[in-house]
């Protein structure tokens, strides 16, 4: 089942995780992270925006967003890390998905802030 | 109880002098979304009065302040593209991503009016004779009007209405009743941008509509995006009447497909190109020509790529294909399918009879791939208008071209290959006004004219480019002799 399969389905996935984890940082007294993922998912929104290119949409294949499943009820430092480490995951693998390189470095940034978080 | 639509003239909205209203359906729900009123002559010569009375003064409002407008208009739309974008699936079918693309093309086009100052500059020659200077100026026209169609609901009036008034224009919009309300949101978004009144109205409606705008004679020049049929009527009727029109009629788009084409990724871009929008595009690819070796290799890779896709509403973010615009246009591609395999066409992949969970009712045709297809086939040469890709096999470059320029449309063609010779001639030898090189969907970014020849196009200035620029102003020379 290939749930991220489009380049909408894979920037909007994205832009939820980043609401979730602006949450997620916020309740854990994290405000300089919950302020860096609110700022990621604002970029993100921006890049679904301005750089769905309509002549070159093409189908991805071999993403499921049950493979990146984050647990945030666990606010330790050590659940941190394993949701940082999801994250990053995350964004290197649909980044090469993408056929558009401004969009594929947006989430390159994104998965190498959570990089140095996990 | 769905939105009666009004018309929006001489800065008011305001109800059509009808009885008559059109539903307007999501083809994937079939529900009712909104009622389009079917304008009367008389609705439409309000508003072309209207844009006759604003003309003068916006003329004289300075070009910098007409691109202010531009640049205040792309700021709301980018703050409700989201709105605008899924207005576009609601009424269209196609997907959110295809949406979002529509809505980012229709930006573009505003961007590019936002240049007009600069582009309506000219030129002139001091002392062409002895004390004589002589100078080109460019003018607004007049009164132009646009009649668009239900493909592309946001993006084809947004060709023409932004640089269209940007050139110091007034203008009336005739989107398709089909898919109308789209450019509701857009008037109340032009609404908001506080236009002299009369400087754009919409005038919803269907034939009685159209016609009214080809033959008033307040009209300088109309724009058309449709079938051929009806670009031609479109072009006979409005040359008839004395004005300029560029009339963009249908396609049957070839895509030659070389031994030495990366195949996989190829394919990719194929499928794009002939699902995208479930084929409902003028620049949709049509018919795929396999030169050579490339034919089996091409069948069986795009066979295993479009069984793939998934086809549903395009709300849904994980659609790849959504649905056909209505029930009328789904039965008239099947029979086309039908008529293709009556015709000898083997129907490697058979979109028809699709049913969709939770969208019983709506008007989906799966991928079909016809293969076996043979030039005098109707499949190789009629417009189907939706997700059927014929497959073709040439034993050469060279027998590709001919079968691409003999068809009697020219809107667009494209070769996939890695080899630059094959792709200089392709470029050079073949007979379609836009041509794509390892692409699918050669269609013109905002600042080129939309090409488009033979069959595909009626008139000499294309849309959108510098073409655009030249429809809609006037060029005088000032010859100046001061004793």
């Amino acid at each position: 089942m290939a749930s991220l399969n489009t380049f909408g389905a894979i920037l909007t996935y994205a832009i939820n995780l980043e609401a979730d984890l602006c949450d997620y940082y916020e309740s854990a007294g994290e405000e300089d992270l919950a302020r860096n993922a609110d700022k990621r998912r604002a970029t993100l929104e921006r890049i679904r925006r301005e750089y769905v290119v309509e002549i070159t949409l093409e189908p991805i294949e071999g993403l499921d967003e049950a493979d990146y499943a984050l647990d945030l009820e666990d606010k330790t430092e050590a659940g941190q890390r394993a949701v940082a480490q999801t994250a990053a995951r995350f964004y290197s693998d649909v980044a090469p998905k993408i056929n558009v390189r401004q969009a594929q470095r947006a989430l390159e940034k994104c998965g190498q802030q959570y990089v140095e978080l996990a | 109880m769905a939105k009666k639509l009004k018309n929006y003239i001489n800065g008011q909205w305001v109800e059509a002098t009808t009885e008559t209203y059109i539903p307007v359906y999501n083809p994937a729900t079939c529900e009712v979304i909104a009622q389009c009123p079917d304008s009367t002559h008389e609705d439409v010569d309000k508003a072309v009065q209207a844009a006759q009375a604003a003309f003068d003064e916006w003329r004289r409002t300075p070009a910098l302040n007409r691109a202010q407008y531009m640049h205040r208009f792309k700021t709301i739309i980018e703050d409700r593209f989201e709105e605008i974008s899924q207005q576009v699936v609601e009424e269209n079918g196609k997907t959110l991503d295809e949406a979002r693309g529509e809505v980012r093309r229709g930006i573009e086009s505003i961007d590019f009016a936002t240049g007009v100052p600069f582009l309506m500059r000219n030129d002139g020659v001091e002392d062409i004779s002895s004390g004589i200077d002589e100078t080109t100026v460019r003018q607004p026209a007049g009164v132009f009007a646009a009649i668009t169609p239900f493909n592309f609901p946001a993006m084809v009036p947004l060709w023409f209405l932004p640089t269209a008034i940007t050139c110091g224009n007034t203008f009336i919009l005739k989107p398709s009743p089909q898919t109308p309300v789209s450019m509701d949101i857009l008037f109340q978004l032009l609404e908001d941008l506080d236009l002299p009144e009369g400087v754009v109205n919409l005038v919803h409606g269907g034939k009685d509509a159209s016609m009214a705008v080809m033959e008033h004679p307040g009209v300088t020049g109309v724009s058309f995006v449709g079938s051929t049929p009806v670009a031609k009527l479109v072009y006979e009727t409005c040359t008839r009447h004395g004005k300029r029109v560029q009339a963009q009629g249908g396609a049957k788009n070839y895509i030659a497909v070389m031994p030495d084409a990366n195949m996989e990724a190829s394919v990719k871009n194929i499928l794009g190109a002939a699902y995208g929008c479930a084929g409902q595009r003028c620049l949709a690819a049509a018919v795929a020509v396999g030169v050579g070796d490339a034919y089996d290799k091409l069948r069986d890779e795009l066979v295993r790529q479009a069984s793939n896709l998934k086809v549903g509403y395009g709300l849904d973010e994980t659609t790849q294909m959504g649905t056909i615009v209505s029930y009328e246009a789904k039965q008239r591609i099947e029979s086309m399918i039908q008529k293709g395999i009556e015709e000898g066409a083997k129907a490697e992949l058979d979109g028809r009879d699709l049913t969709i969970g939770g969208y019983e009712q709506g008007s989906f045709v799966g991928p079909t791939i016809l293969s076996g297809v043979t030039p005098e086939m109707s499949v190789a040469r009629e417009e189907i208008f939706g997700p059927v890709l014929s497959l073709m096999k040439a034993d050469s470059f060279e027998e590709a071209v001919e079968i691409i320029n003999n068809s009697h449309f020219g809107n667009a063609a494209s070769i996939f290959t890695t080899n630059g010779k094959f792709a200089r001639e392709f470029k050079y030898q073949v007979n379609a006004g836009n041509i794509g090189v390892n692409i699918g969907v050669a269609a013109p970014s905002a600042s080129f004219p939309f090409g488009g020849q033979k069959d595909s196009f009626f008139g000499d200035l294309h849309g959108q480019g510098s073409d655009s620029i030249e429809f809609y102003t006037e060029r005088k020379i000032v010859i100046e002799r001061w004793v």
